[in-house]
């Protein structure tokens, strides 16, 4: 079981000693029991910090912004940000230091293990309490969680409201820490790709009416890029609501800078979109799931990332996100390397 | 006129209004929405908030302004895409829609008349549902001049009694909306009123959340431009735009041509839904962005919802739906940061 | 029936001057409208509308008085402004407009008036300055301090010319060059050395963000009051109408509420722009 105590002990005793500028761990929120991101920049705060079946954000994320932050400032303080992972969000450590797009001296990783569930599904949670409001969440005894609404306590399985990606987990322990909290508990998963699998099993045609269909119901409110750690490009190729402009750039670079994508919401530019983005997270996308807790119409993103995932692991042999030593996938290449398609 | 629509018959009426689009709403892969009611008999009212609200219906994220091509004569030929079709209806609307509505009617109006709003703003029929218990654990409408059972912006009210509907006709619209209904409706009785309102009344009780005390809160946002609140408050936006796309208020656009021919030249221009979220939002072509980091364009939202729209339009530019609190990705909760505002010391 | 106001009217461009070569290029474009048509108040601007890139707001340059044409001089700097200088004589574009406030001219009757301009700057000031220079019995004194990085990037050269017989002119380069016989320095620098009187003046000063704000502090050091002292905002904008959002500076949106404020307007709104 993972305490609070023992996490805010740590995190105040990295604030005492200097040690990190600030942690970015979960508080809960305003209602009490969803956990939201928090940065403890004081050691009298690390009250705040909780641990719970609700701390589903990817806090890593937070990591990518303080690198930004840096490069904005002329004399940057250059000690670590301490930040809590669970599993799946160490692995986009593991990704990002592959990548070389943070420094290993830049975190202080603070691992959380999911023993044996994981976290919750909100939709999933909703549908089970049919109306009752859920007040308090924690993690049961027995692989259940004990939910407090406002009209009683239930006790339901984790495998019916945990998020899908945990179903499907194969790193319920995170894979580099500074400190780890929790058990190295050992658990299998039987069918690691198994929602990709439902989905692969369709025909082409019912395949492309699905996505087609899911895709369509895209907002382009780019929550799925905002929210995914990877997605650091300060200029996404795929549409650009930034643009690296500086004094210097010409008016003919400007110009002449290619817009791939309308900014309307219609199908060929949404799938153009979405397909675009999963290619460039192939090898990268650790599974963390939080594109698709962030759309707001529920499109099953993870799926497209998934199946990528899927293809690394199937044609290169590559585990994603588990060793920083290791090369990113699309950057290195074995002479064992299938090349079948090479016609 | 007050009616009684019992809760059965409720399709009768939908069935009897093919001169219009109906939307209500709809449960597609968990998600509510408003959509095209294709089946009469399965459209439902039983239902807590949509994700997108039916601002969506008179300002759609996406639509024509006008098809340009190339031409002989004069250059080119501009043809005008006015919004065409049947009028739209839209049945469950709630409350803080309907404010909403008058809202961006505020902004679409005035001196300068945007034609494409208001042609579907006038032929669209707003059918509020008066939310007896709130549909969001997020709401807090009471606390900016809005309340459960408001009838601003809305044609007709329709409250649930159970197993029928109480049905006040607001306006021309709504009137002739319930008479294209015909015999299905009946007189409603005193009892049915007072009934109606009794569940009015209790509705404003059990809101979840408010935001107290605010009178002052323009002011104070006002001396606090400059303050590095903005800056911690931001800290964990990751600047997509689900605040500003779901809420019912916000009215921001872009406009783009899009292109669909190069010879001739021939295309489209564009209007689509812009947040002042996104960074490039303000940039000028220069790259000089008046706006260049989360804590100026959050200070933005805020200021834009609680200031400089009260200044010009004395209404608080938020109805109180909690949309962008339940959707943010990482929580950021708009009744906290104004109440912070208020109890700010600098 | 009122027009669509996002329908821009069709205009031909009659014809195009280089004033600035080089990279940062700027072209002075005249343009007839082919039907109808529209009058404006100096310091407003119209939409100009290239078909396939995109609308970009442009101060109209010309005097209201003048009927013939519509003037503006645009800086290439984008996509949409690319485009513009590619145009030739006889091109078509879209125009729409006229938007935005104006420089309240007639409240300057009998006032000695100084335009302080900078590079691109001198065009949304041009239609007031040729305005009032029209009308110069209803005014006092009229005195033109502008600059420019260096002589080539001087816009209106030859107008400039032919001004300095009709009023006041003074005009700067940033660095020295071997034939500039005049001030080198900044446009703020060059205020302080002409020290023109406050007295009875109204004074309006564009340009880049930074020449605006020395040149404002400058012209308070001479004595301007805030009152007196006039320029013109931009901002990135689409509608031109006051109602995509994009505009604004506090509760103001500069296409409507703007572009022409006052120093003692401008001051009171948040300093975001």
């Amino acid at each position: 079981m993972v305490k609070h105590e023992d996490v805010r002990a740590e995190a105040k005793k990295l604030l005492e000693s200097g040690k990190v500028k600030y942690i970015i761990a979960y508080e809960l929120g305003a209602d009490g029991w969803k956990a939201n991101p928090v940065f403890i920049k004081k050691p009298e705060d690390v009250d705040k910090i909780i641990w719970g079946p609700t701390c589903y954000h990817n806090l890593v994320r937070f990591v990518v912004d303080e690198k930004r932050r840096k490069a904005q400032q002329k004399n940057p303080d250059t000690r670590p940000v301490g930040v809590v992972v669970k599993g799946c969000d160490s692995r986009a450590i593991v990704i990002l230091l592959q990548e070389k797009f943070i420094d290993r001296k830049d975190v202080h990783i603070i691992g959380v293990s999911c023993e044996t569930t994981g976290v919750i599904d909100e939709r999933k949670l909703a549908k089970k309490l049919k109306g009752r409001i859920a007040k308090a969440i924690e993690f049961g005894s027995d692989e259940n969680f004990l939910i407090t609404t406002d009209s009683g306590t239930v006790n339901l399985p984790a495998s019916e409201i945990m998020a899908d990606r945990c179903l499907e987990c194969i790193a319920h322990v995170p894979v580099i820490t500074d400190v780890l909290f929790g058990e190295k508990t050992k658990r299998t998963v039987p069918q690691p790709f198994g929602s990709v699998e439902k989905i692969e099993n369709l025909s082409s045609e019912d395949r492309w009416k699905f996505w087609n269909e899911q895709l369509e119901k895209c907002v382009r409110c780019y929550a799925c890029r905002s929210v995914c750690p990877m997605c650091y490009c300060d200029e996404c190729v795929a549409d650009t609501i930034t643009f690296a402009v500086s004094p210097d750039t010409t008016a003919e670079e400007k110009a002449q800078k290619i817009k791939w994508l309308d900014k309307s919401p219609v199908i060929s530019e949404n799938i153009f979109y979405h397909m675009v983005r999963a290619i460039h997270l192939a090898g990268r996308c650790i599974d963390c799931g939080e594109c698709e807790r962030a759309c707001p119409v529920n499109i099953p993103l993870r799926m497209l990332n998934k199946k990528l995932e899927k293809e690394a692991k199937l044609l290169f042999g590559y585990d994603v996100g588990f060793d920083p030593e290791k090369p990113a996938l699309i950057s290195c290449f074995r002479d064992e390397d299938p090349e079948d398609f090479i016609r | 006129m007050d009616k009684i629509l019992a809760k059965k018959d409720f399709p009768r009426w939908l069935e009897a209004l093919g001169a219009y689009d109906v939307y209500a709403p709809q449960l597609i892969d968990d998600v509510w929405n408003y959509e095209l009611a294709a089946d009469p008999k399965a459209v439902s009212l039983d239902y807590p908030q949509t994700a997108i609200p039916a601002k969506k219906i008179v300002f759609p994220q996406r639509e024509f302004f006008f098809e340009f091509r190339e031409a002989d004569t004069d250059g080119y030929e501009l043809k005008e895409l006015l919004p065409e079709g049947k009028p739209a209806v839209i049945f469950g609307v709630r409350p803080c829609e309907g404010k909403a509505v008058t809202l961006t009617d505020l902004v679409f109006g005035g001196e300068i008349r945007d034609d494409y709003y208001w042609k579907r703003r006038n032929a669209a029929v707003l059918v509020g549902l008066a939310c007896a218990s709130p549909p969001s654990t997020n709401c807090f409408c009471l606390s900016v001049n809005g309340s459960p059972h408001s009838k601003e912006g809305l044609d007709v009210l329709m409250t649930d009694l159970g197993d029928q509907y109480f049905v006040e006709t607001l306006t021309d619209k709504g009137k002739k909306l319930v008479s294209e209904g015909g015999a299905i409706f009946h007189e409603a009785k005193p009892a049915d009123k007072k009934a109606a309102e009794k569940i009015h009344a209790d509705s404003e009780k059990k809101l979840a959340r408010e935001l107290k005390n605010i009178k002052d809160v323009p002011a104070k946002l006002r001396g606090m431009f400059a303050s590095p609140f903005w800056d911690d408050e931001s800290m964990s936006c990751i600047r997509c735009g689900i605040c500003t796309y779901l809420c019912p208020t916000c009215h921001c656009f872009d406009i783009n041509d899009e292109v669909e021919s190069q010879t001739p030249l021939a295309g489209r221009r564009v209007r689509t839904w812009d947040t002042c979220q996104f960074p490039d939002f303000t940039m000028h072509s220069s790259g000089h962005n008046p706006r260049p980091d989360k804590a100026a364009r959050l200070r933005q939202r805020i200021n834009h919802k609680f200031q400089y729209f009260v200044e010009v339009w004395q209404n608080y530019q938020c109805t109180g739906c909690g949309r962008c609190i339940t959707l943010c990705p990482v929580g950021i909760d708009i009744i906290k940061v104004v109440e912070k505002v208020r109890d700010h010391v600098s | 029936m009122s027009a669509n106001v996002y329908l821009p009217k069709l205009a031909k461009v009659i014809s195009v001057k280089e004033e600035v070569g080089g990279v940062r290029s700027i072209k002075t474009f005249r343009t007839q409208f082919l039907d109808g048509g529209f009058t404006h108040k100096c310091g407003q601007c119209a939409m100009l509308s290239i078909f396939g890139k995109g609308e970009s707001m442009i101060s109209i340059s010309s005097s209201p008085l003048v009927k013939d044409y519509l003037q503006f001089s645009i800086l290439k700097m984008g996509r949409v402004t690319s485009a513009i200088h590619d145009l030739e004589v006889g091109n078509i574009i879209g125009i729409r407009g006229p938007y935005g406030n104006a420089f309240p001219i007639e409240s300057w009757k009998g006032k000695n008036i100084l335009f302080a301009g900078g590079g691109i700057g001198l065009a949304p000031i041009w239609s007031v300055l040729q305005t009032t220079l029209l009308l110069k019995k209803d005014y006092g004194g009229l005195t033109l301090i502008y600059g420019a990085r260096t002589s080539p990037d001087i816009v209106f050269k030859e107008e400039l010319a032919d001004l300095k017989s009709k009023m006041t002119v003074h005009l700067s380069i940033d660095v020295a060059e071997p034939d500039w016989k005049e001030f080198v320095g900044f446009v703020a620098q060059n205020i302080l050395d002409k020290k023109p009187s406050p007295e009875n003046s109204i004074a309006i000063t564009c340009g880049p963000p930074i020449m605006i704000k020395t040149c404002i502090k400058a012209l308070s050091e001479i004595g301007f009051k805030d009152e007196q002292i006039y320029t013109t905002v931009e901002n990135k904008m689409k509608c031109g109408i006051g109602k995509c959002g994009r505009c604004n500076i506090g509760r103001h949106y500069v296409c409507k509420d703007g572009p022409v404020y006052s120093w003692a307007e401008l001051r009171q709104l948040p300093q975001e722009y």
